[in-house]
């Protein structure tokens, strides 16, 4: 291997493919290297079993960062997302549970069957988190400001910040600190008084953490539902057609066409340094790749620990980066279906089912899902987050087949018998789940003609997310913004000269955004580092 | 999905056009016929007949009703004598508008409110250690409104009460042919009308007896197109068109108080505390900013304009619910305010339009620029400053009794 | 003209501060107590015929010193310790270590049972005392009043000053207090420590009076607060601050009235403060009040609906305060050890999941069987609080909600009562037997007697919003949006405890308007 490349990236999930096609665009030579035998990382899509293909990982696209899909022209190359219409809560005993739909009179309507202040106050919340938004989008849309200097750069990007709050008064701007630090439940508790509402409500501020919804800290991802980035849809939620590997696939194709060169199978073992500075990549085979600089598209903990490895670090910085926090806390128990899973039959038709379905009857059954997983058991009864986009993309599966997707908290990758002994339960944890469902779908057992169970250790071993965080490390404060990995090092470099981060254990953090990815390149271009 | 009021089987029949509209999560007819003109001259040569169930309705009870709506409305309910009537609002601390609305005064400890906006949660949050119930009754109690000089002789066929006698903004409770209901002489149209509370149960006979009564007198049914013809012609605004709830609104611009909607009128000042009271003092002390107005659009100047790119003048059949500029009388690059609505109106035959307009040129008579689309091209057009009401006929408040002096 | 400058709505430690530095300054003042009483939860009480306790609350660490001195205290007869008291942190295994003010000690005692813990104890002291600056300017001033609306260069130079304070810490202190302030304390202490039982008992004050349990983020920064404040030790616990406290007041000249329960605080056609009506009926002239009882409880109890602005109402009503404290005082006809020791202070915990396990039931209402205490024998050294040779403990019970399903009854006292008992047995076997008599206030009986809404003894929580800002943005700094109103309790900044820090900073605040 002779040629040397301007930039190798390491890991072709989606913020490495938008990081290859930004730096591609702008005419710099770009290679992809990428473990596994498909794209995509953590947004997959694979044919587990014949004739059903998942979305094994993330299900559902929600905050993809607009500006991106038009910059790289993502549409053109395939970027295709079904809006959701309706977000679906079964509830037990029969009852018809709740269901919000982008019709706002009809959401009131289903909502006033619980609390009728409660679905006429959801304006009133939408208003406060539409302001909270705007701060939001301020912060995820550039790289994090450096609160260690006090520079006139940094203060001026703090005034940007003060326009955003204008006429926003004490109360409400001291709101941006209720939300960044509240737990969801107490949060939802100033406006609603419904335990049932409040428990889908409350969850999104949990999906992926290793805290619960009572947790502080726990409130400011509430916000991601009023980012409305899909025009029209009540949630900004939707799935990608063929499944989250769609995504992936467009990201990879707007890369190719400007010219990136990516590839698949190929191990990285680490990065090449010398005299302090990455000149490139060894692969497990002792193959060695050149190039100008190298950015990784992996985990905090695994940038920097195997990467770069310890003896290149100082001790500090080792000291730091085994701070950051991993923890995951979820798995995935995706089912090939032989007919559809209804989850409330008193209602008519499907249209309920072809959006998210939560089993969260309330807040304390999430509550005591978390409580149990902190003591180091995966919860017996625990929050499902349930897709079936084959209800909307028949392509995934076989007519009249279906396949359903469920994400599902706790599922503690350090349990007590010890991570390593996951595999040995993963069984009775995808019965757990399976037993759940069926207290909604009691003929759920017939469905069923395949299930994979994804646990948190399968999500490091398979996927490369260390600890099996779907997030690539926690999003609690200390570990956002400036502190994202380590603070120092939170605007895309690492203490090795020419090696770079874009994955989500960069600011802004998790997620399908796409953000980490397009604000790394952005950096390095600015930087001048290639 | 809209659902449909106890009247649907019946409007349903009458829409020919199959022009349905969400209005607060029912389907309500926006026209019957295609070409709806006959839906808005019933309102002023005869009768039409609306469903209007989809407006809030509440039902406030309890010993301290009085005082609480009172606390929460920006006019005096104290003052109201028992089965009277009031239009009026309610406004947030900054005394900015929230909603509007009527207060009926049904019994004793018992007032029916009616809103645009889903108003319970609002409301029941001042309820606190007061005696007082609020019962939403929109699903449960239905509503049309019969408006136009023919309405009172077609009520007077279809039940026991006094309907000669009833005054403007009185109720009555009224008995028909096996079931009962309540009268107020109220209506959204500025003509002679009345609205009809039922309960769901009796919808169809009510809706059945006056159509049966209204043959002999051109009773038709109109749809919402007709109806904001006929409420900008009687320069009423409405939620969420010509203002924005303050409880909606993202920023300090979209909000409005009740003087600079017009609605000074419904505003009592002094006495007890109630929501708003020290800002709309202070507004009335030192002035508003804003003003509501209704302009007439000269139809010379329009012509002309036509006439330039060789058309004859032109306007659209119905009313507008656009955001249009309207621009300084000389400067004409200086916007001064903005249209809210706005019809071709077929009775006065001018083009009018309410606008909201910075105080100073609010003086009736002013003339300003107000910004036409002319065959893609936007120009300016002369348009004189009026009051909002531009048709306000005498039959609108007369009782049949004495009839002249009202 | 009002006979008074500013009537003073409760007489707690912070009450009679905010009196007794106004009629210093020769402000005519009147102190209105509902109790009997002077001294609030500061106020010992005979709980059983013969045995009294010094206040409801113990700790006495955080009272600001400058207060002392202002207000000559010790003059007065209060006994200053320069040092914070010993404290003994317990476990169940029948070891305990005594932490005390001298880190050098400590850490020496810690060493018989874990090295690497003496000696992370050293550095996290180092730690504290570095940030100790910071978190002791942040309580010894009023907030800082920084509009972000109205962002200008100079209101940033303002900050970037604070942040230099910061940076007087020297980068990687500063650096690593932004990281440790959202954490959990239970993740802040394990990485530095490995014995549980320790990490327990330093962790404790962090959760005392907060709805969340010691893996609750931003629990550390309440540890940090605590551990700066403290710092001395009023001898004879807080009715010690509260004697002399009163006789700095009457020597000043306020007037004081007990048993005057204020009902209403009226106002003018303006919407400006008049004066108050007190039980009866009497109504009391004065333009100017400071209320030092909670801010719910003056703005929702003491104003007439309607009365009051609805944003001012609505944010009020938004204050977190779910008490979680009770109180369970116990005579004993003997005196007693704690794992074989004699100590006034002491803490139990024995581990972060415990803790976390008797905070679990309190998010479903319902209340732990297994308490975590934090334990006070006055009569070590005060003996005349009993009768010779007996002796008082007086144990605060955290993360017992107020908010309770089977509600507080006698029955459900006594289980707690009993249950707290099972746990000193624990730690000192043999204790039920000699006990003479036993007094259990629930959160709900604490709400009742001091007028604590919902029985939160900080009069609301310390909780990062409710921090600084307290209790709400618009009343941050004393003042409030009612004209003549002002707040001087531990609703306001820095918040509750024993420390007359809202009480003294108050006073000054309205100085400057009076």
């Amino acid at each position: 291997m002779s040629k040397k490349y301007d930039a190798i990236i390491i890991g072709g999930g989606h913020n490495g493919l938008i990081n290859a096609a930004y730096l591609a665009k702008a005419g710099k030579d770009v290679l992809v290297l990428e473990k596994r035998h498909v794209l995509g990382g953590a947004a997959v899509s694979e044919e587990v079993f014949p004739g059903y293909t998942f979305s094994v990982c993330s299900y559902v696209v929600s905050l993809f960062r607009p500006h991106i899909i038009r910059e790289l022209n993502l549409a053109k190359h395939g970027y295709d997302i079904i809006p959701m219409d309706a977000s679906f809560q079964p509830l037990p005993d029969g009852d018809m549970g709740l269901c919000r739909w982008g019709d706002a009179s009809r959401t009131r309507r289903e909502i006033a069957r619980f609390s009728k202040k409660d679905s006429e106050v959801y304006g009133e919340f939408s208003k406060v988190m539409t302001h909270m938004a705007k701060m939001a989008k301020e912060i995820i849309d550039h790289p994090a400001p450096d609160v260690a200097s006090i520079n006139p750069k940094e203060l001026s990007s703090l005034l940007r910040m003060g326009k955003v709050f204008k006429n926003m008064g004490p109360e409400l701007l001291q709101m941006n600190t209720k939300l960044l630090t509240m737990s969801s439940a107490d949060f939802l508790d100033l406006w609603f008084e419904s335990e049932v509402l409040k428990g889908p409500m409350s969850v999104s501020g949990i999906i992926g953490t290793f805290l619960g919804v009572r947790s502080p800290g726990t409130a400011y991802v509430l916000l991601h539902h009023y980012m409305g980035e899909l025009d029209g849809a009540f949630r900004s939620w939707g799935f990608s057609k063929g499944g989250t590997g769609g995504v992936s696939i467009a990201c990879a194709n707007a890369a190719k066409s400007f010219g990136a060169e990516i590839r698949t199978n190929v191990n990285v073992s680490h990065v090449k340094i010398k005299n302090g500075k990455a000149t490139g990549v060894v692969l497990a085979n002792g193959d060695e790749i050149d190039s100008k600089i190298v950015i990784s598209n992996l985990d905090p903990n695994r940038t920097y620990l195997k990467m770069i490895g310890e003896n290149n670090l100082e001790s500090n910085i080792t000291k730091e980066i085994k701070r950051f926090k991993l923890r995951g806390s979820s798995g995935k128990v995706n089912f090939a279906l032989n007919g559809v899973p209804n989850f409330c039959k008193k209602r008519d038709g499907l249209e309920f089912m072809k959006g998210d379905i939560a089993i969260v009857p309330n807040v304390d059954y999430v509550e005591r899902a978390y409580d149990q997983a902190k003591y180091g058991e995966f919860s017996e009864r625990p929050y499902i987050n349930i897709v079936v986009p084959s209800l909307t993309d028949p392509t995934l599966a076989p007519p009249g087949k279906h396949v359903m997707s469920c994400f599902v908290q706790y599922a503690p990758f350090n349990i007590k018998e010890g991570a390593e002994n996951w595999p040995k339960l993963a069984d009775k944890f995808g019965d757990a789940v399976q037993e759940t469902i069926k207290e909604y779908v009691p003929d759920f057992d017939s469905l069923v003609e395949h299930r994979q169970v994804v646990t948190p250790w399968d999500l490091q071993e398979t996927f490369g997310l260390t600890e099996g965080n779907i997030f690539q490390g926690e999003l609690t404060l200390e570990q956002l913004l400036f502190q994202r990995p380590i603070s120092g090092y939170a605007k895309y470099k690492t203490p090795i000269r020419g090696l770079w981060m874009s994955g989500s254990g960069t600011h802004p953090g998790g997620g399908i955004m796409g953000s980490g990815g397009e604000l790394s390149a952005k950096s390095i271009l600015k930087d001048k580092a290639i | 999905m809209p659902i449909q009021t106890p009247f649907h089987q019946r409007t349903s029949e009458h829409n020919k056009n199959l022009d349905w509209k969400d209005w607060g999560g029912y389907f309500a007819s926006n026209s019957y016929n295609v070409v709806n003109d006959f839906e808005y001259y019933a309102f002023r040569h005869s009768a039409g007949l609306i469903d209007v169930t989809p407006l809030f309705k509440y039902k406030v009870t309890g010993k301290d009703a009085t005082l609480f709506l009172s606390r929460l409305i920006v006019k005096d309910i104290s003052k109201l004598k028992l089965n009277q009537a009031t239009y009026c609002c309610w406004c947030d601390d900054r005394g900015m508008v929230i909603d509007d609305g009527t207060v009926m005064y049904f019994a004793e400890n018992e007032y029916f409110v009616t809103a645009a906006d889903p108003s319970y949660s609002w409301f029941s949050r001042f309820i606190k250690k007061l005696d007082v119930k609020i019962e939403d009754v929109t699903d449960t109690i239905c509503a049309l409104a019969l408006q136009g000089p023919t309405s009172r002789d077609i009520l007077k066929n279809v039940c026991d009460a006094d309907i000669d006698s009833l005054k403007f903004f009185w109720t009555t409770s009224a008995k028909g042919d096996g079931f009962e209901f309540k009268i107020s002489r109220t209506g959204y149209t500025g003509d002679l009308g009345y609205e009809l509370w039922v309960k769901n149960a009796d919808a169809i006979k009510l809706f059945d007896a006056l159509w049966h009564a209204g043959q002999n007198y051109n009773i038709r049914m109109s749809g919402i197109a007709a109806l904001d013809i006929a409420r900008i012609e009687a320069g009423l605004v409405m939620n969420g068109v010509d203002y924005h709830s303050s409880l909606h609104a993202l920023i300090p611009e979209q909000m409005s108080t009740p003087y600079e909607l017009g609605l000074g009128w419904a505003v009592n000042l002094d006495r007890d505390p109630f929501m708003g009271q020290k800002a709309l003092k202070a507004e009335k002390k030192n002035g508003s900013k804003w003003a509501t107005v209704g302009i007439d659009i000269d139809w010379p100047d329009l012509e002309e304009l036509y006439k330039k790119h060789g058309l004859p003048p032109h306007t659209d059949a119905g009313a507008w619910r656009t955001s249009i500029p309207v621009y300084h009388p000389q400067n004409k690059t200086k916007q001064i305010g903005y249209a809210t609505s706005g019809t071709w109106s077929p009775l006065l035959k001018k083009n009018i339009a309410l606008v909201t307009i910075q105080k100073e040129y609010a003086k009736p008579g002013t003339e300003v620029n107000f910004e036409v689309t002319v065959e893609h091209h936007r120009e300016k057009v002369r348009a004189i400053v009026g009051k909002p009401q531009f048709f306000n006929p005498k039959r609108k408040r007369s009782i049949v009794k004495k009839e002249n002096n009202e | 003209m009002s006979k008074y400058d500013i009537i003073v709505i409760g007489g707690g430690h912070n009450g009679l501060t905010t009196a007794t530095i106004l009629a210093k300054k020769g402000k005519k003042v009147l102190l209105l107590e509902k109790r009997n009483v002077l001294g609030g939860i500061a106020a010992g009480e005979e709980f059983h015929p013969g045995y009294s306790t010094t206040g409801l609350l113990h700790d006495t660490s955080g009272v600001r010193v400058d207060v002392v001195k202002n207000l000559q205290l010790e003059r007065h007869g209060l006994v200053l310790e320069k040092h914070r008291a010993d404290v003994s942190i317990l476990s169940k295994d029948g070891r305990s270590s005594t932490l005390t003010s001298n880190v050098e000690a400590t850490s020496k005692e810690i060493e018989t049972f874990s090295i690497r813990d003496a000696d992370a104890y050293k550095k996290y002291q180092e730690f504290v005392k570095k940030v100790s600056k910071v978190f002791n300017d942040l309580m010894d001033n009023p907030p800082p009043n920084v509009d972000v609306e109205h962002l200008t260069m100079a209101s940033l130079v303002v900050l970037a000053k604070k942040g230099m304070l910061l940076k007087g810490l020297g980068n990687q202190s500063m650096m690593e207090l932004l990281k440790v302030a959202p954490m959990c304390v239970a993740d802040f202490l394990n990485e530095k420590f490995e014995t549980e039982f320790l990490k327990a008992g330093i962790a404790a004050p962090a959760v005392y009076g907060s709805y969340g349990g010691p893996w609750s983020a931003y629990s550390t920064i309440n540890l940090l607060m605590w551990e700066s404040a403290a710092k001395v030790n009023i001898k004879g616990g807080p009715q010690m601050l509260v004697d002399a406290l009163v006789k700095a007041s009457k020597e000043a000249g306020v007037e004081i009235r007990t048993e005057a329960e204020v009902e209403r605080i009226l106002l003018n056609e303006h919407g400006v403060i008049k004066g108050v009506r007190i039980k009866g009926g009497e109504e009391i002239n004065s333009n100017s009040i400071a209320a030092s009882c909670t801010p719910k409880e003056t703005f929702l109890n003491l104003f007439d609906d309607f009365q009051l602005e609805y944003e001012l109402n609505y944010w009020i009503e938004k204050i977190r305060s779910r008490g979680t404290t009770a109180k369970v005082n116990i005579a004993l006809n003997k005196t007693i050890e704690l794992n074989g020791k004699a100590a006034e202070y002491a803490r139990t915990g024995n581990s972060f999941d415990e803790m976390e396990k008797a905070f679990d039931p309190v998010k479903y209402k319902e209340v732990t069987d297994s308490p975590f205490l934090d334990i006070h024998i006055p009569t070590l050294s005060s003996p005349s609080l009993a009768p010779n040779g007996h002796s008082v403990v007086s144990v605060l019970v955290h993360q017992i909600p107020y908010d309770f399903n089977e509600g507080w009854t006698e029955k459900s006292k006594k289980k707690l009562g009993d249950d707290v008992l099972k746990e000193l047995e624990s730690y000192a076997p043999g204790i039920s037997k000699a006990v003479v008599g036993m007094e259990v206030l629930s959160p709900l009986d604490l709400e009742e007697k001091y007028t604590l809404t919902h029985g939160h003894v900080f009069h609301g929580e310390h909780f990062v919003d409710q921090l600084v800002t307290r209790p709400i943005p618009s009343c941050a700094r004393y003042s409030t949006p009612v004209s003549g109103l002002f707040l001087c309790g531990s609703g306001s900044h820095p918040g509750g405890g024993i420390t007359c820090a809202p009480g003294s900073m108050a006073a000054i605040e309205i100085l400057k308007t009076l």
